[in-house]
């Protein structure tokens, strides 16, 4: 089975997964006609900044077992085993915010959405797109990231490529892989700079 | 305090205002920029592209995703491209500043510009005849509509070459033709900048670069100088004058007038009126007891240097400044004007007045100045910011002002000389001085407020390197007190031996950030003094905490000129290691300089005095080991 995997080290922060999980949680499907909308859609994903202001794409893990699942007294939050999914049932959350404060990664907002009964404020988190995936697409953060900070594959293809990444880093006269030395130069220059205006 | 203001900045009025601030519950630019995080990799790498509709594109910069826009435009040509542009947009900036004084000394020779006089008849007839026109037995007015036309010209394409150019060594300026950069007309090469930038145009990242050093020489060896010169003819050429710097210039008692953006056609104007006895009165009437002008930026800095008129801060200080509930008005033109300081205003009693044609803002009333009704302009808006003084609240002036001493043009600083700038060059044979350096340009968010730029002065003074500084850079140094005769205690012992028999503070402020262009003045007669290029003098040039797009534009025109310059912010460049190779090594073989990034200033410190000692034992003289 498929899942959305998160490269943290690739994510240059543009923010643009927040947008297109946005739009695709949208009435209407296209960012043009979903900033209209009301209420406005919001991205479930969400790109926050790292010590050195570099971009870290934090979303739902989809926990086994879920400790927002555990959690939700009326039973809003169940799993969609073909996908994996944990999702939350918009009719029958309370908005008692116990599912936020079991969330161990501070992904789950409260908001009145598309998709939810009209006028109420429910939790809502990542999905995993099952919409989409049931038409046959991946996800939306994963097809508009261009840089391979999201990927959307089977968990052990993508812990192999790992292992094989390590192995290689780990041969013993390795010169350290250095894919993108524009990316390295810059985040050398923000440590460089937030290391300066955080000392004296 | 929290220690979370003194991360922001080293300035003690910056951290108290900061302070103050947060309790009143105002934005700053520092929340914005924390709002921001994470800024777009691409963006910062300079490899996204919004310049046609067939994208908008972004280049992978790990190789995985696409490595080419929809036309093809590799990450190369998109670096070149976006960074092409950003310097055409600082050299418009620049020139259009410039276009706007000689439209003044145009309106001066037809004496339709009330207030507004020739100060400086000297300067008129020295560039008068650099443009070759007749000077002699002639009134300054007809020469000034000469002169006026003849700048008109440098803007346009009828030239192969500007004038202005060639006060230029006749070395660079031979080799700013065999490489075909000189710069023919100011409006030109901004213009071309935007043709090549096209899709499908120039696709060359080198020919790109190259186009870029040529329009930025237009703007430093054009636009900017023109602005200087003009400024100095119509308003004076600075002499070196006391004021007093940091919010502490504020007065309690007084209708506080502050003046922010750049060009002193308005700021020149609202002195006048803030200094008429008959305003002053109208002041007391009101229960003040006078009228206090101060500037911000660098129609601050204009003012300062001609005038000694005080200076409340720089770039990053330009909201805080408000929130002192002190500044009954605050009167703006143009560039660097933070849109937020309307909203800023809105939370104390401060008036903001907008006077441009080409510049608005929220939150702001228009009163727009021309030429002809500037002086009548500016007594009504002064007549406003003392009617304001009544509406005032409480009132918080965190600190007191420091002294300093502004003013050094080149005319100044060869007359402080003797004459002629050979003690310079003897000192600087003799290594009591090791060199100069001209540390200029912005604040920005993404570094400690000041830190930058104190650092850096502090490290190469101390290590008898001569700092001449401009913009944002002069008052940050000014604030640190590098600026009275007494800073020379900082100084290393030639400098301060030196500095100390001639008068002068080792920190010379040369003005606003078009004055750069006094440095390359000087740079071009100590080159032409010793019978060389300026790219073989023990000169560099710095800018610590640079923000705009004028500011690469800078940046790029000193390098051309062969001036090595470190900068503390990275251009959005790291997606093309071809550019970052071309504009950090390659550009020696070309130019003779090139461009280095360092964001701390102990080390940037390190870069200029190593460099500076290098050129010193390329040119025969005596070398320390730094």
């Amino acid at each position: 089975m498929k899942q959305v995997i998160v490269h943290p080290e690739r994510c240059v922060g543009c923010m643009q997964c927040m947008l297109a999980c946005a739009a695709a949680h949208s009435k209407t499907g296209s960012l043009f006609t979903a900033i209209a909308e009301t209420p406005k859609p919001r991205p479930r994903i969400h790109v926050g900044a790292g010590l050195y202001d570099e971009g870290f794409p934090n979303r739902c893990r989809h926990c086994d077992p879920a400790p927002c699942q555990m959690a939700c007294l009326p039973g809003a939050i169940y799993r969609h085993s073909r996908t994996n999914t944990v999702l939350i049932d918009p009719d029958v959350c309370i908005n008692c915010a116990s599912c936020a404060m079991a969330c161990p990664y501070g992904v789950i907002r409260y908001h009145a959405d598309p998709l939810a009964p009209a006028g109420k404020t429910v939790a809502v988190k990542c999905d995993n797109c099952v919409a989409r995936q049931h038409r046959g697409q991946i996800p939306a953060c994963v097809e508009i990231c261009k840089v391979g900070a999201l990927t959307f594959e089977e968990r052990d293809r993508a812990m192999k490529r790992r292992t094989e990444e390590v192995a290689r880093s780990a041969t013993a006269d390795a010169a350290p892989p250095e894919q993108a030395p524009g990316f390295s130069l810059l985040h050398t220059v923000k440590k460089a700079r937030t290391e300066i205006n955080l000392a004296r | 305090m929290t220690h979370h203001h003194k991360t922001r900045t080293i300035a003690k009025d910056g951290q108290l205002l900061l302070q103050k601030m947060e309790t009143d519950q105002v934005e700053t630019v520092w929340d914005r920029h924390d709002a921001q995080q994470p800024q777009c990799g691409f963006c910062e790498m300079g490899v996204s592209c919004r310049i046609c509709v067939m994208g908008p594109c972004r280049i992978d910069p790990f190789g995985e995703g696409p490595q080419q826009g929809v036309c093809g435009a590799d990450a190369d040509i998109i670096v070149a491209r976006n960074l092409c542009r950003m310097i055409a947009a600082g050299a418009a900036a620049h020139s259009d500043h410039g276009r706007d004084l000689v439209d003044v000394l145009a309106s001066v020779a037809e004496n339709s510009a009330p207030g507004y006089e020739i100060r400086d008849t000297e300067k008129l007839c020295k560039v008068a005849a650099e443009y070759g026109i007749d000077t002699q037995g002639r009134q300054p007015a007809e020469v000034a509509g000469d002169l006026a036309y003849a700048l008109q010209e440098e803007y346009g394409t009828r030239k192969k070459e500007l004038s202005m150019a060639g006060r230029a060594p006749e070395k660079r300026r031979d080799l700013w033709r065999k490489l075909n950069i000189m710069p023919r007309g100011i409006d030109r090469e901004t213009s071309e900048a935007m043709h090549r930038t096209h899709m499908g145009v120039d696709n060359g990242w080198q020919s790109l670069m190259l186009h870029s050093l040529r329009n930025a020489l237009s703007d430093g060896w054009g636009g900017s100088m023109i602005a200087t010169e003009v400024s100095d003819i119509l308003f004076g050429t600075p002499k070196p004058t006391p004021t007093k710097v940091n919010t502490g210039v504020l007065k309690s008692d007084q209708v506080n007038v502050v003046v922010h953006g750049h060009n002193p056609v308005v700021s020149e104007m609202v002195m006048a009126a803030a200094q008429d006895p008959e305003m002053i009165q109208f002041a007391e009437s009101r229960g003040a007891k006078g009228i206090n002008l101060c500037g911000l930026c660098c129609t601050g800095n204009e003012l300062l240097m001609r005038h000694g008129i005080p200076m409340a801060g720089n770039h990053l200080m330009t909201e805080l400044v408000i929130a002192t509930g002190a500044v009954d008005m605050m009167i703006v033109d143009y560039q660097c004007i933070m849109p937020s300081l309307g909203h800023v205003a809105s939370c104390y009693h401060t008036e903001m007045i907008s006077t441009s044609d080409k510049a608005r803002f929220p939150g702001m009333q228009h009163m727009e100045f021309h030429p002809d009704n500037a002086r009548k302009m500016a007594y009504d808006v002064v007549k406003r910011a003392v009617e304001n003084y009544a509406n005032r609240g409480s009132v918080y002036i965190p600190v007191e002002s420091v002294d300093a001493v502004g003013g050094f043009s080149v005319e100044a600083v060869i007359n402080a000389l003797g004459g002629a700038p050979d003690p310079l060059l003897d000192a600087l044979k003799a290594g009591k001085i090791r060199g100069a350096a001209g540390i200029v340009g912005c604040n920005n968010p993404k570094i400690k407020h000041d830190y930058g730029h104190v650092t850096l002065t502090k490290r190469l003074i101390e290590n008898d390197i001569l700092v001449l500084d401009t913009g944002c850079a002069a008052v940050a140094n000014a604030k640190a007190g590098f600026k009275i005769s007494d800073a020379i205690s900082h100084a290393g012992p030639g400098l301060k031996e030196v500095c100390g028999s001639l008068g002068i503070p080792p920190v010379l402020h040369f003005g606003s950030c078009v004055d750069n262009v006094r440095i390359l003045v000087l740079a071009a007669a100590l080159a032409d003094a010793l019978g060389t290029d300026i790219s073989d003098l023990p000169l560099a040039g710095a800018a610590p905490e640079w923000y705009s797009e004028k500011a690469v534009s800078i940046g790029a025109y000193v390098v051309a000129s062969g001036i090595y310059t470190v900068l503390g912010p990275m251009p959005p460049i790291a997606g093309s290691m071809n550019v970052v190779d071309l504009l950090t090594r390659g550009l020696q073989g070309v130019v003779g300089a090139t461009f280095a990034v360092e964001p701390d200033p102990e080390k940037a410190a390190g870069l200029i005095q190593s460099h500076i000692e290098n050129q010193r034992g390329n040119l025969g003289l005596d070398v320390k080991n730094a």
